[in-house]
């Protein structure tokens, strides 16, 4: 058990690409402490905040009515974040190793995980803060028990729906339309949901011994999974199972001759495997921030902070993708370079598949433009912004990205192929225009801010031509640096 | 077809190509053979300007590949997996093969078609990505789609390792074939000296970088190798 353990310790500092520069690992050190500490001080202050937001109401209560929300949602996100740890015991299959010992290593492997660690950082605080002084010792120890029984039922249940299912898309939508549901009953005053949710914890915390039913339901979730997998410790049952590949064709592109033909390749690159899918996903998240920051900042006419967001929502493709532009056909860049492709409409195919799906950014956010006039022009200018410059820069810094990447692993906290030069981009991108638009704001005006920017972006686009040229120059500078870098895996 | 001056690959201090100069005819069939480390798949690499050169130059039909890009319409290779886009349907990748070499999709299928045999209903149709298909058939993919454009120039690295017996035959004879019917030049290494004897019409030995024989395919060569590698051993 234990060296089962001390092997994958070994797999994640021993694997290439852990063989960061000092510095960098200080950097991400840093900044993984620093998300630690930013949710455990939302647990402490969680209790402040919901005062805030709600006078005269009770936290504990408030805390209470989100509870059963937030188990359903975190639900959805262990849907695209946790992966099964099942490929990891394929050379212990054939050892001399007992059956239950590895079922025993599958299970707490798949538990150390950062999707589990991280609620309690909210779950222990605010229960120290809150309610052990309300409530007790008791009942507080027994309420962070019966978290820790969901956060493992919630686990376990999504490993098993995994294992079970061939794909967990169909129950990803199912329970999004649950939690649309409750929400619109609460919405509607019909039924409460939350209050539900509320009396029930807050229940828990008047009579702990109601602990054991959580408890029974990590149990039993967790039952359910062992026997699975005990009764499916075979290799190709473990790994989940596939579906027939159908052929594509993006009909669509095929009038744009090479450049359609290599638009449409990025596109199955995108969609077919799992780093560069999870983008997407985030590019579609990033795009509802608009609900939740712009109406604050449209009322203080915060038009700078607008401008960000904005950066954010029309853009952010552009560096997410953008940063790895190369590096993502990095394990047949070797092909691609002997294939008979001009480099220049290889690059220009680049530029335009930004151009694509910014574009579509910019028209669904858009719609944004009904809470108030001002968000019209301010992402306009950002939209044009990130396709003029950009996306230029963006393809400019990829040039520099050596790093080989591999497209199967997840991308949350998955920092393989991140350099230094990545980190001082994505900062340039964003702080550059930001301060130029904060002072034009600050000391001419609202237009010639949003004129200035957009010119910026224009003038990159009507130079397109001239831009791509010289970017071919820069990219064939490297090409072989570049190929060196990815063929080191 | 090439031609190659005075060309020099060096990694820390050691020469891993040494070439002072060498000629391939267009309908040569060209057999690299070496033991690991020669410089075989690093000479591959260089004539598709995938590495730089550290010195020298070479010329395909006499352009330099450094400059150029002219030469990667008529050159095709086949070295490892990094050759082939592994989230594509076998067929995708034909197409999309296909498709910069100016080939229509009923071209392809047809070109498909004339490989059934070859790809002995292991790879059509399968509803895999590349990426799922085991080495062997990847190799042939990679083979089939390098076929695919009718280059003038086709590199194939080590493609008798990877390959089934009854397939090595069969590649033999359509390389033998290529050579006379389209007059295509090919270059190919391996370690097989027995099939490479074969189908070469021309066979380069090399060791640590350089060619150190230049002889006439044939049965001749395969005893002259045999020579050589037992030299070695002891």
């Amino acid at each position: 058990m234990s060296s089962y353990l001390s092997h994958q310790w070994h797999s994640f500092w021993r694997a290439r690409n852990t063989n960061k520069s000092l510095a960098l690992q200080i950097i991400l050190g840093i900044f993984y402490l620093l998300i630690f500490l930013e949710i455990a001080g939302l647990g402490v202050f969680l209790p402040f905040i919901l005062k805030e937001s709600m006078p005269g109401k009770d936290p504990i209560v408030l805390f209470c009515s989100y509870i059963i929300y937030y188990f359903l949602v975190g639900l959805l996100f262990r849907f695209q974040l946790q992966e099964l740890p099942s490929l990891s015991i394929q050379p212990y299959l054939t050892q001399n190793i007992k059956r239950n010992s590895m079922l025993r290593f599958l299970n707490v492997r798949s538990l150390i995980h950062i999707i589990n660690i991280l609620p309690l950082f909210v779950f222990i605080p605010f229960a120290v803060v809150e309610i052990l002084p309300a409530y007790g010792a008791v009942a507080t120890n027994c309420f962070l028990i019966s978290m820790f029984a969901l956060v493992v039922n919630n686990h376990f249940l999504n490993m098993y729906i995994k294992r079970k299912s061939i794909n967990s898309s169909w129950w990803f939508f199912s329970i999004i339309l649950v939690i649309a549901i409750l929400k619109a009953f609460d919405y509607f005053k019909n039924f409460s949901f939350e209050s539900t949710s509320s009396n029930l914890f807050v229940d828990l915390l008047n009579h702990p011994w109601l602990f054991v039913f959580p408890l029974a339901l990590a149990t039993m979730t967790f039952r359910l999974n062992n026997n699975y997998l005990k009764s499916h410790l075979y290799i190709e049952e473990l790994v989940s199972h596939r579906k027939m590949k159908v052929s594509k064709n993006y009909a669509f592109l095929d009038k744009y001759g090479d450049v359609g033909e290599m638009i449409s390749l990025d596109l199955k690159l995108i969609f077919r495997n799992k780093r560069p899918k999870s983008l997407i996903i985030l590019s579609g998240v990033i795009l509802l921030y608009g609900f939740i920051f712009y109406p604050k900042y449209l009322q203080t006419g915060n038009y700078t902070m607008l401008f960000l967001f904005a950066l954010f929502i029309t853009g952010l493709f552009i560096s997410n993708y953008g940063q790895f532009l190369f590096a993502w056909q990095s394990s047949h860049f070797d092909g691609m370079m002997s294939y008979n492709i001009n480099m220049k409409q290889y690059i220009k195919a680049k530029f335009l598949l930004f151009v694509t799906v910014c574009s579509l950014q910019f028209l669904i956010a858009s719609l944004y433009g009904f809470m108030g006039w001002q968000i019209l022009p301010i992402q306009l200018a950002a939209f044009l912004y990130s396709i003029g410059v950009n996306s230029f820069v963006t393809i400019y810094a990829a040039t520099y990205n050596y790093k080989y990447l591999n497209l199967s692993k997840s991308s949350s906290m998955n920092f393989q192929g991140i350099g230094a030069i990545q980190w001082l981009q994505s900062l340039l991108i964003s702080l550059g225009p930001v301060g130029a638009f904060y002072l034009l704001n600050k000391f001419i005006g609202f237009w010639s801010a949003i004129l200035f920017i957009s010119t910026l972006g224009v003038v990159g686009l009507a130079f397109n031509e001239l831009i791509i040229n010289w970017l071919v120059g820069q990219f064939n500078n490297r090409k072989h640096k570049i190929l060196e870098g990815f063929r080191e895996r | 077809m090439i031609f190659i001056k005075k060309l020099k690959k060096t990694y820390k201090g050691i020469d891993a190509v040494d070439i002072a100069q060498l000629e391939i005819y267009a309908g040569e069939v060209v057999g690299l053979v070496g033991n690991n480390g020669a410089g075989k798949t690093t000479f591959f690499r260089l004539l598709l300007d995938l590495i730089r050169a550290s010195s020298g130059e070479i010329l395909s039909k006499g352009n330099l590949v450094t400059v150029t890009e002219e030469w990667k319409s008529y050159t095709a290779a086949y070295i490892d997996e990094g050759f082939l886009i592994d989230y594509l349907t076998p067929e995708e990748y034909f197409y999309f093969v296909g498709k910069l070499n100016q080939l229509s999709k009923a071209d392809v299928d047809d070109f498909l078609h004339s490989y059934k045999v070859f790809f002995d209903d292991a790879i059509l149709q399968k509803g895999k990505y590349i990426r799922d298909f085991s080495k062997g058939n990847q190799f042939k993919i990679g083979i089939v789609a390098a076929l695919l454009t009718n280059p003038e120039l086709l590199i194939l690295d080590e493609p008798f390792a990877n390959l089934d017996p009854t397939t090595q035959l069969r590649l033999v004879a359509m390389i033998k074939q290529l050579a006379t019917d389209h007059r295509m030049c090919i270059i190919v290494s391996s370690h097989d000296i027995n099939h490479v004897s074969e189908v070469s019409s021309r066979i380069l030995l090399m060791e640590k970088g350089k060619i150190i024989k230049d002889i006439a395919g044939g049965e001749a060569a395969y005893d002259e190798m045999v020579n050589y590698f037992k030299v070695k051993e002891h």
